[in-house]
């Protein structure tokens, strides 16, 4: 059986739109692999390549625009890989970089140069995500990547499959690409994940960074929320049931409402057993201070109606370990001192926190750093995403930034903290801090709202003496 | 109203056995269909101004609890200090208290607006309370890090209390999909139905017909495995919900020292069969809280202790379940890894006075848990009916528990040779079984190696299929357990008859099995009766030859564990008998 793709309409224009312009585009196609359909949900061009950069690497001066890449030929595939990297931070878990779409006048298939090409950007492309594992960039399950092709000269497309990584198989294969005329339904699955960890720091001696830290934390968070049994909706589902029966059941229950309703979210929550593998003995470390790893990672995934829990279980689980990876990666990208255990007493690691964007019928995400303002995302979304969209279709309030006064409070008083101290502890205290600082606030109001009263009175007092 | 009152056979027994100079003890039961059910008793030993059954209930399995006191005297005067105990009891607006007299005539009184209202009340016989109780052990592994110091121990694990009683944590049952929810989610019970109890599941579990009524054996109880989830995601629709993103926070201090275990948690609740799943949830939370309670004391009594003061020595506490025979009910201890059972000697004896237990054998070591004996059969001659007694009979049995040992058990063909290796297997599973030691039974490799170690066999002996006899017995048990025999010959299996008076005392003072060999057979005597009248003796014989599968019809039915007249013995061939001594100790 040929493999087959299902797309949303809009993606033709949208290449179409290139294609009679006839200029050569690359772009990434994007999209969710399940037992039951293959669904495609958005194609978005690679940026341009930024030549400033490129060029500053090899010392020239030329830092004039350069000429928009004319060919495939021209086309860095570390470029696209980029792209790819980017883009895998905005996905939800289950979604995917699929492969590459090419409008050129060229037929990327018939001629070996463009069709090695091809090859190399989508082998370096898969390398590249595979250096963290814990991205999930490259779809586990299937190493099959997509090359969609539109001529344009004929607007003829082509859609064809290559297997990239480690397997030696060099067959292309067809692949059949349908458009929907309506827009697809998607299964939205939701849940807040939430992390409240004491560790202790051991430094070594090579001294410790937070890169490191989080790097651990990923790490033993992965294997947490591999292990932890999903409920959805409050109960145990077999593994190989269809999330549509699962509604469907449902409704049957309570038939009065219409079958016309949008499908609602499925509330996911999360059980962690506790590991049975820890080695049978008392530790005892020498530590330098202990770190409080709290906060929640908001999670929303959208399924094929007729994906199975399993498939729904797997893409959460993802979701959650990606988007903390990915705010990770990009906290410590924008570090500037990245030790762990600076001067100060104590230490504040903020990273960004994820909001939604919309995407055809379903949500991507995208990440802001505190203080960056929802239009930020906007960038991200024009830039990696090709698209456009206005700031009020930002969903930023599925996470709320941290609230710095509780380090403020902690940072001028530590001593009073006690080691591995419970978040209870400072809330109390910033609770005290804060009734004070309402109150030194309160004052110098009355003070300034009667300013010149009090001037009148004390000039008064003056004469009098 | 007050509740009507049963009392536990064993109550009965211990109560009328019981000869002390505390004039105060304390009692404990569980309430199930407006029943208040005794199962258990302490003496209140009102040591160091501190209430010792406060920290005796946390080594109770949890739905046991306070419910009143017993009085050693013939009226009923209520000190200061009986008050004080009796205002401690929650289980029931009525608290509970029993008068024993001189006579050991048992009354018991409901107290009632300050007034002594006498009840009566109904014994529940040892097979009913088995039958109609049974136990959840629930067990999981928390990861704990903290400050190596008493406050840092206190905290985190007041913290971990905390969260389990948050309603954040479900719980498992083993190899079933039900899950046990709290206050945190919308569903109480999931994979079964709402109204389902506790007995129904385990027969469900079982591949055995409920229909059938199976006999109670104390040493296979219905002990339903529970393990538990932390629930890791909010509640989506919960007002209470903060969205914070994920944030770190380092505090340094130095220099500082942390201890960090995985801290296992294995803990008991005796529940009545027809509790509902449903209200199995407080039940898990209360047992993990105080086992959580009982390894705080470990740990703090420890960090306390000089040279370990600082946490470098600390070590992980162990949980063990015990449920001596005349108990009655389960006594969970934990005690710190590796610390031999002779150095923690004083604990035990306030231990078994406070339960009034004798203090001449073990009955709290490590070898004492309860555990599931590997699949042999455990007792076997519990399920003969028990020799008539008359006033002319005396009859004296094994005391405790020991495993079955017979012939090509473990895979290891032993058909022929083996019967002297499997009969001292079962004496050293006595020894194990009653806490004496904590040695493995040997293989007949290891016995042969031990023999030959001791300088008894030449090196050509390892590995043969050689008898062995009594001394053998002897030599293994001195030298891997430290044990004593006393060695019988007896010239004619007539003559044998004639040192009856000297097995029913062995069995009276030790308890311990006999190992007898005769011509080329060896068995173990675990029993003797003696007719008087008749001048007849009678060997209960635990037979080593048997080859089939450890299935206790056959094994009883088939007489290869049964009494055996005189006539059993080969009346030509000479017998050597080994008696393994005790010593007293706890």
């Amino acid at each position: 059986m040929v493999r087959t793709v299902y797309s949303p309409e809009y993606c033709l224009q949208y290449l179409e739109q290139y294609a009679s312009q006839e200029i050569f585009v690359t772009g990434l196609i994007l999209g969710q692999i399940t037992d039951a359909r293959e669904n495609v949900i958005h194609i978005a061009r690679t940026p341009e390549e930024k030549g400033g950069e490129a060029i500053s690497n090899d010392g020239s001066f030329a830092s004039e625009k350069q000429d928009p890449v004319k060919n495939l030929l021209g086309v860095s595939e570390a470029w696209v890989a980029d792209h790819a990297k980017h883009v895998t931070r905005m996905l939800p878990g289950g979604m995917f970089v699929l492969g590459i779409f090419i409008t050129s006048d060229e037929d990327v298939f018939e001629d070996p140069n463009y069709f090695s090409k091809v090859k190399t950007i989508l082998n370096y492309t898969y390398k590249v995500l595979n250096t963290n594992h814990l991205m999930f960039a490259n779809c586990p399950h299937s190493n099959e990547r997509l090359i969609l092709h539109m001529s344009t000269n004929t607007k003829v497309l082509t859609c064809k499959s290559i297997e990239v990584g480690p397997s030696k198989n060099v067959a292309i294969k067809p692949v059949e690409w349908k458009f929907l005329s309506k827009p697809q339904q998607w299964q939205r699955l939701d849940c807040y994940y939430e992390f409240d960890e004491v560790y202790p720091v051991i430094v070594k001696k090579s001294g410790i960074s937070v890169k490191q830290q989080f790097q651990q934390i990923l790490e033993s968070s992965h294997k947490t929320i591999e292990s932890s049994v999903m409920f959805l909706d409050g109960e145990l589902k077999d593994p190989s049931e269809q999330l549509e029966q699962l509604i469907k059941k449902k409704k049957t229950k309570n038939s009065s409402k219409t079958a016309q309703e949008v499908p609602k979210s499925m509330h996911v929550s999360l059980f962690v057993p506790f590991e049975n593998a820890l080695p049978e003995t008392v530790e005892y470390l020498e530590c330098d201070g202990s770190i409080h790893f709290s906060g929640i990672v908001a999670s929303s995934v959208f399924m094929y109606p007729k994906a199975s829990v399993g498939e729904a279980i797997a893409a959460v689980k993802q979701d959650i370990i990606r988007s903390l990876a990915s705010r990770f990666t990009m906290h410590c990208d924008a570090l500037i001192d990245d030790n762990l255990l600076p001067e100060e007493k104590v230490c504040f690691n903020e990273p960004p926190r994820r909001v939604l964007v919309p995407v055809g019928s379903l949500y991507l995400c995208d990440y802001l750093f505190p203080g960056e303002a929802p239009a930020e995302a906007l960038l991200s979304v024009r830039e990696l995403l090709d698209l456009q969209i206005t700031e009020a279709d930002v969903i930023c309030d599925i996470e709320t930034p941290a609230d710095t006064s509780e380090f403020d409070a902690l940072d001028r008083d530590t001593s009073s903290e006690e080691l591995l101290a419970t978040p209870q502890e400072a809330s109390q205290f910033m609770y005290i801090t804060g009734i004070a600082f309402a109150f030194l606030v309160l004052f110098v109001s009355i003070f300034i709202h009667y300013y010149d009263s009090i001037s009148e009175f004390m000039r008064k007092l003056l004469t009098i003496s | 109203m007050s509740p009507r009152l049963k009392i536990s056979k064993y109550v009965i027994e211990r109560l009328s056995q019981i000869d002390t100079e505390e004039s105060t003890g304390c009692l404990y039961g569980l309430m199930y269909d407006g029943i208040l059910l005794v199962v258990g008793l302490s003496l209140e030993l009102f040591e160091k101004e501190k209430n010792t059954y406060n920290q005796l209930l946390l080594n109770l399995p949890a739905e046991i609890e306070l419910c009143g006191v017993i009085k050693f005297s013939d009226c009923l005067t209520i000190e200061n200090k009986t008050k004080e105990i009796l205002q401690d009891v929650d289980i029931t607006d009525n608290p509970l208290v029993i008068i024993i007299s001189q006579e050991k005539d048992i009354k018991a009184h409901f107290l009632v607006h300050d007034k002594f209202e006498e009840t009566s009340y109904e014994v529940m016989e040892k097979d009913e309370l088995w039958k109609q109780f049974l136990h959840v052990r629930l067990n999981t592994i928390l990861p704990l890090t903290c400050e190596a110091t008493i406050a840092g121990v206190k905290n985190i694990l007041q913290n971990k209390r905390k969260k389990i009683a948050s309603g954040q944590v479900s719980f498992h049952i083993d190899g079933t999909a039900v899950y046990l929810f709290g206050i945190a989610s919308d569903v109480g019970v999931t994979g079964t139905s709402t109204e389902a109890n506790i007995g129904e599941l385990i027969d469900s579990m079982s591949a055995e017909q409920p229909s059938k009524k199976k006999k109670v054996n104390i040493h296979s109880l219905d002990i339903v495995p529970v393990n538990l989830v932390m629930k890791t995601t909010k509640d989506i629709l919960s007002d209470k919900l903060v969205k914070t993103a994920v944030k770190m926070m380092t505090t340094q201090r130095k220099p500082a020292f942390c201890i960090s275990m995985p801290l296992k948690v294995d803990t008991l609740a005796m529940i009545h069969r027809n509790t509902k799943l449903s209200e199995l949830y407080t039940v898990l939370v209360e047992a993990a809280c105080r086992s959580l309670r009982l390894l705080e004391s470990v740990l703090l009594e420890q960090l306390g202790q000089e040279g370990i003061g600082d946490g470098a020595g600390l070590r992980l506490p162990e949980t063990f379940h015990y449920l001596p025979e005349q108990l009655g009910h389960f006594l969970t201890r934990v005690v710190p890894k590796a610390i031999p059972d002779e150095s923690m000697e004083r604990e035990r004896i306030q231990l078994h006075e406070q339960l009034a237990l004798p203090t001449d054998k073990p009955m709290f070591r490590r070898g004492n848990a309860y555990t599931t004996y590997g699949g042999r059969l455990v007792n076997p001659h519990e399920a003969l009916p028990l020799p008539s007694s008359g006033p002319n009979v005396t009859v004296a049995l094994v005391r405790g528990r020991y495993t079955y040992h017979h012939y090509m058990q473990d895979n290891f063909n032993d058909d022929g040779w083996g019967c002297a290796y499997r009969s001292m297997q079962t004496i050293f599973s006595w020894f194990r079984y009653q806490g004496y030691n904590t040695t493995n039974i040997p293989t007949h490799r290891e016995i042969q190696e031990c023999l030959v170690n001791i300088g008894d066999k030449p090196t050509t002996f390892i590995g043969s299929r050689q008898w062995i006899g009594s001394t053998e017995v002897m030599f293994c048990l001195e030298t891997l357990l430290g044990v004593q025999s006393r060695i019988i010959f007896a010239n004619t299996g007539a003559e044998l008859q004639s040192y009856t008076p000297e097995l029913i005392h062995h069995f009276q003072k030790h308890g311990s099995p006999i190992m007898i060999g005769g011509g080329v057979l060896a068995h173990t005597i675990i029993g003797v009766e003696y007719n008087s009248e008749k001048n007849e003796t009678r060997y209960l014989i635990l037979d080593p030859h048997y080859t089939g599968a450890d299935d206790i019809t056959t094994v009883v039915g088939k007489g290869w564990c049964g009494w055996k007249t005189s006539d059993f013995w080969n009346k030509t061939a000479h017998y050597n008998l080994c008696l393994p001594q005790t010593r007293p100790c706890i």
